[in-house]
């Protein structure tokens, strides 16, 4: 909302700068969000009349003027169309300097000579001045301006706040209402001009004028009628109020009823009474269907739910939110009907949205406005009327309304103001807090008070609601810090975030980089994983497009998307990673929301190093290497890796990750579909894996075993095999054979050899250790074990030891 | 006269000094040992042979048997070392210090999280713990527990997301407050960061998809002294100490006396700037007195107990400390981006 300063001071004497100004409205919940100052008319420009007019003898278009400029007369060239001896008009003076708003370059007016004739000084349009108005001439200024008047002192230059009005204070969309509350500020009484009206001496029959068929959708509506008015233009100072908050003038009438709303916040309207069927108002509920064309051109098909403001036959507005078209004064109104009325908030607000029609009136109707103003605003309204438009009040106000709200008194305990806003303040300070705010004070003990509020404070309505007053009078800069203390701090077993962060911390040790995507996913990246069907994703009823219409069922298609611009912005190697909330609709496949964890590794493994290190790249065993490393680092020590079918992952390269013997992720090299077409030259891997089942707490403590202080032995064993025989076959083997004093297996080597091992053959070594905790083992009894082991394998395994 | 065990073993020399010399790794190194030494390797082999030299011969062969196995530990502790060393770099010859190591990629956060983390961490330390709630919440938890009317504007789907069977995308992570006083019993003291969804058309300052930290403390005699006192230490302990904070009135349905918390702006330090529209402040929390409505909606009694609440936007907190002129960086997930946190 803009609140014009020079207005604003028509209410309240302010005595500070406007930056003070600013600063205290917004430490008082007037949140000032932009401070708009007008250009100031440069010194030096002065009222100029002009005396004679010549035709410059030189120049056809030229004219020489004789201008008075209060003491002198000076001969100056003009070449404007309307500088016509009698004009008073801006004349900047010899020494006036100009400043180019854009480029803050300087012009001096100075003694010249146009086409030989002496020129002093110049005659300004609205334009040269950054003035509005009309550009195509002189400007012209009221006769009654003296001569040699500074202009500065006729055109004061306003400055507009634009101002943020928090919903719960309606009373504060209006410059009345912000003058009561910088009043309050400044213990300065606000004061309201002075206006009356007085009762027409034989009054017009106003019984019928005003039916009100939804009490409850209009708890109160007035009006009067006003005969024989003059439309006209509206006198300057009420036009230049109206364009200092960014309104258009329109004609006096209009314009009036604009003024009022924002002087005093409550909305009107003007009709022309003759235009109104049977001359009368009937406010009532738009029947289905019910058509009307709005000031605006809007043409709207209304329901049972609408309020309409009709005539004895078809609706002229729409109630609250905005005039019909044929609604309002025109230049041939004679006879007007003025409206002042209140209606349903809720309703208000939504009809405006449902059908997307609001205006300032519809602002303040749907937050709420003041009863008793409604009155006193058609007052104000009617004798401004009367003054600038003439005519004759011939009604008295027709008044229809229901129950007037009535504020509840509430009960004030001075210490629990003080305990909830921590500041330590007077009784009798607090009582006038409330007193300078318009609010009633009774029933005074050194304990508590009884505080009504007045009609434009129906916001507040218990205690905390005047602690809050209390607070931003007195001023929350009063508020003092304490140290912060902690009594009854929760246990960190409690908190809900720290096995995240921890497993977040060792996602990120492993050198993978944090990504974070949208928790929306159109359908097609969802189902990329191939995990879920269309009926298993959660879809968003009301998505900003269809592009984000579901919630990630998976993190995996939004991290193939950045793979795909990644490797577009030739960023070919990734070490990426998220963990994130990802969202099921089936209950068989996964509870409704969990977390997941979603790893990328592509590219080079050293891009960093030279020569033979750059060629080598990431394959299959770093990103299970990685998701090795990160069990270690949660102390998970029960899992394994078995081959797996997948859609996400390639055939041959895709390994389902089980904890304790369940699936807890899968991992391997990305699906030839999702990187067919990519710019890399790098085959490109992922693992996704279940959160759940790497949080810690999950894996139990970790025990101390005793380390070995004798000395170990090896042993190798190499054998020939077929392709197909795993690793993981081998060591499987070997642990079931439970082999005496064995520590530990590792393999050492593999190789494949067609011409000497034979097609589909490899070659595989393995080093066995062995140890006695307690004692040095002897060869005897560890060639004994191996050599039983050996025939094991010899004889169980499809093998051919070497 | 000739000894074909000591000629093999000559010849078994010559052949493991070049098959060491061009070994690369330890596993052909340990092919030769296996040759060697091995079960079926040349010494097993030749000891089986000894039973054929000519008794005046078995001394010197003996001598050179064992001279030869020294030999070759030699030439495979040697090739071992070489292998361990590096190359010349074994000998402490000079190599270019400044050629790149190899790097220990050791990863980043993304800067969200490092907000967040950072901010729990300062909250932790007074005594605040974490607490969550689902993203896909009920408008009861979302609004109607936390004293919204029935038709306030936030709660139009032009502003929420909505789901068929009448939930909803969180707005803000205030809901979390709602179930973690529902769940216990007061004194509360909880911070819960997490991810929120408002309908807004993305561009550089808003994203439909945010995150917010929320704070809740309840006891007996809180006062907005307290949140004053906690959301300073907060900037300080985020942005240093010369941050100064104020606290301006406002209006939230679930607080009362409600406040936004303003930060000097760190871009200018409070002179003006475009950051801080010259206004010399830096809007950072909605925050306030916990609503009697809100306490009584979750069965705490407001006669009682009284609190306070806070709620801030972490991507502003991270644009701002970063220096990130747009939100949608953020979720770009560049990768040259992620690598500057």
């Amino acid at each position: 909302m803009k609140v014009s300063y020079n207005w604003l001071k028509e209410y309240v004497k302010i005595d500070c700068g406007i930056d003070e100004l600013a600063e205290k409205m917004t430490m008082a919940g007037i949140e000032v969000e932009a401070i708009e100052t007008a250009k100031l008319i440069p010194d030096g420009i002065v009222v100029g009349e002009i005396l004679e007019r010549n035709q410059h003898p030189n120049a056809d278009k030229l004219s020489v003027c004789k201008v008075f400029d209060g003491k002198d007369e000076l001969q100056i060239v003009c070449g404007a169309p309307n500088c016509d001896a009698g004009k008073k008009v801006p004349l900047a003076t010899i020494g006036t300097v100009f400043v180019d708003p854009e480029s803050g370059k300087e012009f001096k007016i100075k003694k010249g000579k146009l086409r030989g004739e002496k020129s002093f000084g110049m005659l300004c349009s609205s334009d040269e001045l950054g003035l509005d108005g009309d550009h195509s001439g002189l400007m012209e200024l009221d006769a009654e301006h003296p001569a040699g008047t500074p202009l500065g002192e006729i055109f004061a230059g306003d400055t507009v706040f634009d101002v943020e009005i928090t919903p719960n204070r309606p009373d504060w969309l209006s410059h009345w209402g912000v003058a009561r509350d910088v009043s309050c500020l400044f213990s300065k009484a606000a004061e309201m001009p002075e206006f009356s009206v007085s009762i027409p001496a034989s009054p017009e029959n106003n019984d019928k004028l005003v039916t009100v068929e939804d009490r409850e959708l209009c708890p109160r509506y007035t009006a009067r009628i006003i005969r024989n008015v003059k439309i006209d233009e509206s006198p300057e100072w009420l036009k230049e109020r109206l364009l200092s908050i960014g309104l258009r003038p329109i004609n006096n009438i209009v314009d009036i009823t604009n003024f009022v709303l924002h002087e005093l916040g409550q909305p009107l309207h003007a009709f022309d009474l003759d235009l109104l069927a049977e001359n009368r108002i009937v406010v009532r509920r738009a029947a289905e269907k019910e058509k009307i064309t709005l000031l605006d051109g809007t043409e709207l098909e209304l329901q049972n739910r609408h309020l309409v403001i009709a005539d004895a036959e078809k609706p002229m507005c729409l109630a609250g939110v905005m005039g019909g078209l044929d609604s309002g004064v025109t230049d041939s109104t004679v006879n007007i009907l003025l409206e002042s009325a209140a209606f349903s908030t809720a309703n208000i607000r939504a009809t405006s949205r449902e059908l997307g029609v609001s205006s300032d009136s519809s602002y303040r109707f749907e937050r709420g406005i003041d009863w008793d103003m409604v009155e006193t605003a058609s007052d104000r309204a009617v004798s401004m009327i009367l003054e600038m438009a003439g005519g004759k009040l011939v009604t008295d106000l027709a008044d229809v309304q229901g129950q007037r709200p009535e504020p509840a008194p509430v009960s004030c305990g001075f210490e629990n103001i003080r305990k909830l806003i921590g500041v330590e303040i007077e009784n009798a300070e607090i009582v006038d807090i409330f007193s300078r705010l318009g609010l009633t004070v009774s029933e005074v003990t050194p304990e508590k008070c009884v505080v009504v509020p007045p009609q434009f404070r129906l916001d507040v309505q218990r205690e905390a609601d005047l602690a809050e007053e209390v607070a931003r009078i007195h001023g929350l800069d009063q508020v003092p810090v304490l140290p912060v203390v902690g009594k009854n701090a929760a246990s960190i077993a409690d908190d809900s975030y720290l096995d995240y962060e921890n497993l977040q911390n060792d996602l990120i040790s492993l050198g993978l980089y944090q990504c974070l995507h949208y928790s929306m996913v159109n359908e097609d990246s969802a189902l990329r994983d191939t995990r879920f069907n269309s009926d298993d994703l959660i879809k968003i009823d009301n998505p900003l497009s269809l592009d984000l219409a579901c919630m990630r069922p998976s993190l995996f298609g939004e991290m193939l998307d950045t793979v795909e611009r990644n490797v577009s912005r030739k960023n070919t190697t990734m070490r990426l990673f998220e963990m994130g909330s990802v969202f099921c609709g089936n209950s068989k496949l996964f509870p409704e929301e969990r977390v997941e964890i979603c790893m990328i590794l592509s590219g080079q493994r050293r891009p960093e190093r030279f020569s033979d290190e750059l060629k080598e790249t990431f394959d299959f065993y770093d990103i299970k290497g990685m998701v090795e490393a990160l069990l270690e680092r949660r102390d998970i020590v029960n899992y394994k890796f078995e081959k797996a079918v997948d859609g996400r992952f390639a055939p041959g390269q895709c390994a389902a990750l089980l904890i304790d013997g369940k699936v807890a992720g899968h991992l391997g090299m990305l699906a030839p579909e999702f990187t067919k077409g990519l710019r890399t030259e790098f085959p490109i891997f992922a693992a996704q894996l279940e959160a759940e089942n790497l949080l810690e707490g999950k894996t139990g403590n970790i025990y101390y075993k005793p380390v070995g202080q004798y000395p170990s032995t090896t042993r190798d064993v190499a054998f020939i095999a077929d392709n197909s025989l795993e690793h993981q076959k081998v060591i499987d083997f070997i642990a079931s054979a439970r082999v005496k004093n064995l520590e530990k297996v590792e393999i050492f080597d593999i190789f494949y050899n067609k011409e000497t091992l034979g097609v589909d053959k490899k070659s595989m070594a393995y080093t066995l250790t062995f140890r006695n905790p307690e004692r040095t083992l002897t060869d005897k009894e560890v060639n004994g074990a191996f050599e039983k082991l050996r025939s094991r394998m010899a004889a169980q395994l499809d093998i051919e030891l070497r | 006269m000739s000894n074909p065990i000591i000629e093999k073993i000559d010849a078994a020399l010559v052949d493991a000094e070049q098959r060491l010399a061009a070994a690369a790794s330890e596993a052909e190194i340990e092919k030769v040992r296996v040759d060697i030494f091995g079960r079926k390797g040349l010494f097993p082999a030749l000891s089986k042979e000894m039973k054929n030299v000519a008794p005046e011969q078995r001394k010197d062969t003996g001598i050179a048997f064992n001279v030869a196995k020294q030999k070759f530990q030699k030439l495979l502790d040697a090739a071992n070392e070489r292998l361990n060393a590096g190359t010349a770099e074994s000998d402490g010859e000079e190599i270019d210090l400044t050629l790149p190591g190899r790097r220990w990629k050791v990863g980043r956060k993304h800067p969200v999280t490092k907000i967040i983390d950072d901010a729990v961490a300062v909250f932790r330390r007074m005594g605040f713990i974490v607490a969550s709630g689902p993203e896909l919440e009920t408008v009861y938890h979302n609004f109607d527990a936390l004293n919204t009317p029935k038709d306030h504007p936030s709660r139009d789907p032009g502003d929420t997301f909505y789901f068929a069977d009448g939930r909803l995308l969180r707005t803000q992570t205030s809901p979390v407050q709602i179930r973690v006083m529902e769940s216990q019993e007061p004194p509360v003291r909880i911070v819960a960061p997490g991810r929120c969804f408002r309908r807004d058309t993305p561009d550089a300052t808003h994203s439909m998809n945010f995150h917010q930290i929320e704070g809740l403390y309840i006891d007996e005699d809180v006062s907005l002294a307290d949140l004053k006192s906690v959301l300073r230490a907060f900037a300080h302990e985020m942005f240093g100490p010369s941050v100064e904070v104020r606290l301006r009135p406002h209006f939230f349905p679930f607080t009362e006396p409600s406040v936004e918390y303003d930060f000097s702006c760190i871009m200018c330090e409070g002179k003006g700037c475009p950051v801080c529209k010259n206004s010399g402040w830096l809007e950072i929390a909605g925050a306030g007195m916990v609503d009697p409505n809100v306490l009584k909606n979750v069965g705490y009694d407001p006669e009682k107990w009284s609190g306070f609440a806070f709620g801030m936007g972490v991507e502003r907190l991270a644009m701002l400390r970063y220096r990130i002129s747009d939100i949608r960086w953020l979720y770009e997930n560049d990768v040259r981006f992620l690598e500057q946190f």
